[in-house]
């Protein structure tokens, strides 16, 4: 796939994707009209519809707040925003995207907004406090392959969305079992439970949409990187010095997850461990470790130890 | 009657075709001239940075005028140079010159502990390597323009249009400009 097929591809994805958050919408709106009646429908999917449009324009600022990633200057951060400048260049993009920083240990980065022009980069304190320049440069331009190939938006769009899905079908659900079914008591019980069964499908829903968007993408951007830098072992340390890391992010939740450069979310005992394996929303770091290895012709092993160091 | 209309379609068709290659070569054209912009404004804040360092290290090191001479010369070849291919070979020259003012510079703790001269080394680090990042994007820009003006049937349009090949800036052997290619997984199920 070229870059333009790409960019192509992800533009009508992100068309698709804000029509079935529509269409997903307007089910959870027939499903509480179900249960409650009255106008439900339309309010919900009114709303659901401005919330959409919101989201394109905003997506940004909205996963800003979320992650509590703040706009910082060259002055706080000269390393981390010359990473950027340098690898927007790379890139050919016409402008560097904004830098933002999260205050959190786990090492980890992210890119958000919409068009190359209204996207930024963030990285946590984490991440720049053991990545050095050249690692850093890598998993920056990891970011900026991310804008450079038109894959913010389509992420930005669904972390905003299916948050919002599972949100709303999750209240929807407490008051069919706590308030409004007990107040109507006698509704069709057929229809009561099509509500239901909808209201528990619609973040599943949404979750597979989520999920079907980033494993691929996280190769290709790897591959953006090792373009922009010229440097595919840079990267392959990188990658291996996250893997050493077992840390949570704060502020990391189900619809953020696959934004960041490495999951978030390091369960690494228990039933949750199990379920994130199932739903893992990026391809094991070993496998992006090898495939940079390929392209750089190299072997990781013989740069660093066996066994990644655990912080 | 028949044959007028299907010669006007060819005609029209071959027409539209011919536009759609002009148009892509315009644009990487323009992305190439986007690149070149990219290296020549680092470039120009790399001369503009020289006679400063030189003033620096003449504060502390007066008599190693040697190094200093060849700084200079290299800092006019880059500003003299004309096209991308001079600009390239000027840029090297300055490169090796900084490399040995540096080097000397190591003799001199004093020099190597005043504030203006490492804020100078840090700026002349920072215009280094984003003449790397730009020349990378802008020799792969240059490597797909060109290839397509060699190759049938951008080759006619390019003709007809004036086209004309880009030189390639700091550059050996014009396949380095080809990104690493390799094969992507694409399965999605669980890894």
């Amino acid at each position: 796939m070229t870059l333009e097929e790409q960019i192509r591809s992800n533009r009508i994805r992100s068309g698709m994707l804000v029509l079935s958050f529509g269409l997903v919408f307007v089910g959870i709106g027939a499903a509480v009209q179900a249960l409650y009646g009255g106008v439900s429908l339309i309010v919900i999917a009114g709303v659901a519809f401005i919330y959409a449009i919101f989201s394109w324009f905003a997506n940004g600022s909205m996963i800003g707040s979320w992650t509590g990633a703040r706009l910082v200057t060259k002055e706080q951060y000269p390393e981390l925003v010359r990473a950027v400048e340098n690898a927007a260049i790379g890139a050919g993009l016409e402008q560097p995207p904004q830098v933002r920083v999260v205050d959190d240990p786990c090492p980890n980065a992210f890119a958000a907004g919409g068009s190359p022009k209204s996207s930024y980069i963030a990285a946590t304190t984490g991440l720049l406090g053991i990545m050095d320049k050249r690692e850093l440069e890598a998993v920056v331009a990891h970011e900026i392959g991310h804008v450079r190939n038109r894959d913010v938006r389509l992420m930005s769009l669904a972390a905003v969305l299916v948050g919002v899905v599972a949100l709303v079908a999750d209240l929807a659900l407490r008051f069919a079992f706590f308030g409004g079914a007990r107040r109507r008591g006698g509704g069709n019980p057929i229809l009561m439970i099509v509500g239901i069964a909808m209201l528990i499908l619609a973040p599943i829903a949404a979750f597979g949409i989520q999920m079907s968007l980033s494993r691929r993408r996280e190769y290709l951007a790897d591959g953006s990187s090792a373009e922009i830098t010229g440097d595919p072992e840079g990267l392959a340390l990188a990658l291996w010095k996250l893997k050493g890391d077992k840390t949570e992010l704060r502020h990391a939740n189900r619809a953020t997850a696959h934004l960041y450069i490495e999951t978030p979310l390091n369960n690494t005992s228990g039933a949750r461990a199990a379920l994130s394996g199932l739903f893992n929303t990026h391809p094991s770091l070993d496998a992006r470790i090898e495939l940079l290895e390929k392209m750089g012709g190299f072997q990781l092993s013989a740069l660093v130890g066996p066994q990644p160091k655990l912080s | 009657m028949v044959p007028v209309i299907v010669i006007a379609a060819v005609v029209v068709l071959i027409a539209i075709w011919a536009v759609l290659i002009f148009n892509r070569l315009v644009r990487l054209g323009n992305e190439a001239k986007r690149g070149w912009s990219n290296i020549d404004v680092q470039l120009k804040r790399r001369a503009d940075l020289i006679p400063n360092l030189v003033e620096a290290v003449k504060g502390y090191a007066a008599h190693e005028r040697t190094v200093f001479e060849e700084v200079t010369a290299a800092r006019t070849a880059m500003q003299q140079a004309t096209g991308p291919a001079q600009a390239g070979e000027a840029n090297k020259q300055a490169s090796a010159a900084l490399g040995r003012l540096f080097a000397v510079s190591e003799a001199y703790p004093q020099l190597r502990a005043s504030e203006n001269f490492q804020k100078l080394q840090d700026e002349l680090t920072d215009t280094e390597d984003k003449i790397a990042a730009a020349r990378r994007y802008y020799n792969q820009t240059v490597y797909q323009y060109n290839s397509r003006l060699q190759s049938f049937p951008d080759l006619i349009v390019a003709r007809l249009g004036a086209f004309r090949e880009r030189e390639f800036f700091e550059l050996e052997q014009p396949a380095d400009a080809q990104p690493p290619s390799v094969e992507f997984p694409t399965g999605a199920g669980p890894q």
